[in-house]
């Protein structure tokens, strides 16, 4: 304690630089000071404030940028992880409340997964960024549930056409397995005008017949195609069914993740503009809680 | 056991060394044991069909399960089948309890007996059958389906439900060509009571399998190591039924909830190195079976004959191979 006076004491005999070092230090030590104590005040608001000063003054106080703001956040990009484990537990209460169908998993410290829903085979759908208090979706699951919002006002889901497409193709093998008895008689009377025009001898004709012959042998070639086609009908068609499974069960994913946001959001843009302004929104409410807290004491 | 000796010995010794005392004294030996295993037989029957006492009642039919009437000397031209002695103590524990459901018929012009329900139609006959081997006891066995129900074993005390032979009578043959459900409950009670009789009045141990109703039993899937796939096949046909299946608490697997309080997971009970999936049903009073719900939920029924091969419930192997 009696230690922390001396250097105001030597103040004086300091140069210049060293001043301005010790200065520097001190800020650093003030800035270091104040986020263990908000920390340890639970003051979420004030950490936030702390850890990216710009960004907090440009977006919630409509201020113009500046960077010195942020001129002592790389002092702690190390514990980051251990901040935003620290903050995740009130963001994440809020978030329960705001997105009831968001579900998160630490996969390490302060790193969030983010499943939607309690489905069975509910997807992950990217991570949730305590620090930035933003989602970042994954792209791909993203893309996935936008065009299953697109495609609703055509009564269309996301695999509609992709399952019509593989139950056709099954449709299309069920008629070749059918169709052995028919292709069966085909061959035989193909065989039998085989013979006769092997048969058949004349000087004058003999390139008709050659013709003839080349027909028929195409013939029964395409039947022998389709006929092998028939016999691995069934293994196709079970590999068809167990797309068409994956498919449905996308489907029906998809459809319970439409309804999960069209009961809390009403729509997809409405979900979309909530995510743009969650840092806004987020803070406002630590804010307001702050205020709370103050006028009640 | 000891007059069939004691014949044997008889027969052995040629007829030609006796003297025609001792051969008159050896046939009037074998008449009076072969009367005298009559006299026991009549005995047992009068207690069979009788004694209002259930220890009585079972020994009867234990004894005359496996009661030879006939011996050397003495042959009986009318008899019952050791096999129908367990039909006539069923009904008769039945009717003990007050539960006349299991109609006991004798066929005209001869001594055998089956049980017929009146809830179904009399194409259904139901008798025992005995297992022909050193294990012993007897199935409870459908004619016409040739369905085994139950196994039961009065003297180990032993009785074992099989829900194969459930879901093909009551499900495949009844409910779906058009029986109703409350008769076939009927029936199902009257089953599931002879179970709880044998266990209550006598201490048998009974493995209810699919028709268990406690919260706490776990149905074991015969594909112990389920594929996500049959779990899949589920989750959409339970959407296309505005039911979500969810995300199991239990572990590895799915819940879903039905109307009723009524809750089913499906998860792996197993151990990390081998997987083990099962089923279970909750509900509060404890009153809901899996059987129950395949003959309530025909989305659920539907999906479970689809993958039959996976979900079958597993009945005790040693019985019911």
């Amino acid at each position: 304690m009696e230690k922390q006076s001396q250097p105001d004491l030597e103040q004086n005999e300091q140069d210049q630089p060293t001043r301005a070092l010790t200065d520097s230090l001190q800020q650093k030590l003030d800035y270091l000071a104040t986020l263990r104590q908000a920390i340890t005040a639970g003051d979420d608001r004030l950490i936030y404030e702390l850890i990216d000063g710009d960004h907090y003054h440009q977006a919630l106080l409509n201020e113009e940028p500046n960077a010195t703001r942020n001129a002592q956040v790389n002092l702690i990009t190390d514990v980051h992880p251990a901040i935003s484990h620290y903050l995740s537990t009130k963001l994440i209460d809020y978030l329960a409340h705001e997105y009831p169908f968001f579900y998160y998993e630490e996969i390490q410290l302060g790193e969030f997964q983010i499943y939607f829903g309690n489905w069975w085979d509910r997807r992950r759908f990217g991570k949730l960024n305590v620090l930035k208090v933003a989602f970042e979706f994954s792209q791909e699951e993203f893309n996935k549930l936008q065009q299953t919002f697109e495609l609703a006002a055509s009564h269309k889901r996301f695999n509609t056409d992709g399952i019509q497409r593989i139950s056709a193709d099954n449709d299309q093998l069920q008629a070749l397995i059918d169709a052995q008895g028919d292709r069966d008689h085909q061959k035989d009377d193909l065989r039998q005008q085989l013979k006769e025009n092997g048969q058949r001898n004349s000087l004058f004709d003999s390139g008709r017949i050659k013709e003839e012959r080349q027909q028929i042998i195409d013939q029964l070639t395409k039947l022998a195609d389709e006929d092998e086609q028939a016999n691995n009908a069934h293994a196709t068609m079970k590999d068809n069914e167990a797309k068409i499974l994956t498919l449905s069960k996308e489907d029906t994913i998809l459809a319970y993740e439409k309804q999960a946001i069209e009961t809390s959001f009403k729509s997809f843009e409405n979900f979309n503009e909530r995510n743009r302004s969650l840092y806004v929104d987020y803070l406002t409410t630590l804010i307001g809680k702050a205020q709370v807290n103050a006028d009640g004491e | 056991m000891l007059m069939e000796n004691e014949t044997k010995t008889a027969q052995k010794i040629d007829s030609a060394t006796l003297s025609t005392h001792g051969k008159l004294s050896m046939f009037n030996e074998g008449l009076k044991s072969g009367l005298a295993n009559g006299q026991k037989f009549t005995e047992l029957m009068d207690q069979l069909i009788d004694t209002t006492d259930g220890e009585t009642l079972l020994k009867a039919a234990r004894a005359l399960s496996d009661f030879k009437l006939d011996s050397a000397y003495v042959t009986f031209p009318h008899q019952y089948q050791n096999a129908d002695y367990y039909l006539i103590f069923m009904s008769r524990l039945l009717s003990m309890h007050d539960d006349e459901h299991a109609v006991l018929n004798t066929r005209t012009h001869s001594e055998s007996l089956y049980h017929v329900f009146n809830e179904l139609s009399d194409d259904y006959t139901f008798l025992y059958q005995i297992v022909d081997n050193e294990n012993g006891g007897a199935y409870y066995h459908e004619q016409t389906t040739g369905e085994n129900l139950f196994y039961v074993h009065l003297e180990r005390r032993l009785l074992r439900f099989n829900s194969r032979a459930f879901t093909n009578l009551f499900i495949n043959k009844l409910l779906l060509k058009g029986t109703g459900v409350d008769q076939i409950n009927t029936v199902l009670a009257t089953l599931i009571n002879f179970g709880h009789y044998l266990r209550d009045d006598f201490g048998f141990n009974v493995d209810f399998n699919i028709l268990d109703v406690d919260n706490a039993a776990k149905y074991e899937l015969r594909e112990a190591n389920l594929t996500g796939e049959v779990v899949d096949k589920l989750f959409v046909t339970a959407a296309q039924h505005d039911y979500m299946l969810q995300n199991s608490p239990a572990g590895h697997g799915a819940e879903i909830q039905l109307p009723g309080s009524l809750t089913i997971d499906i998860f792996d009970g197993g151990k990390p190195t081998e997987a083990k999936w099962v089923l279970t049903v909750h509900d509060p009073d404890q009153r809901v079976s899996w059987f129950d719900v395949l003959l309530h939920f025909d989305f659920i029924r539907d999906w479970y004959l689809e993958n039959i091969d996976s979900l079958e419930i597993k009945a005790d192997p040693l019985v019911f191979a």
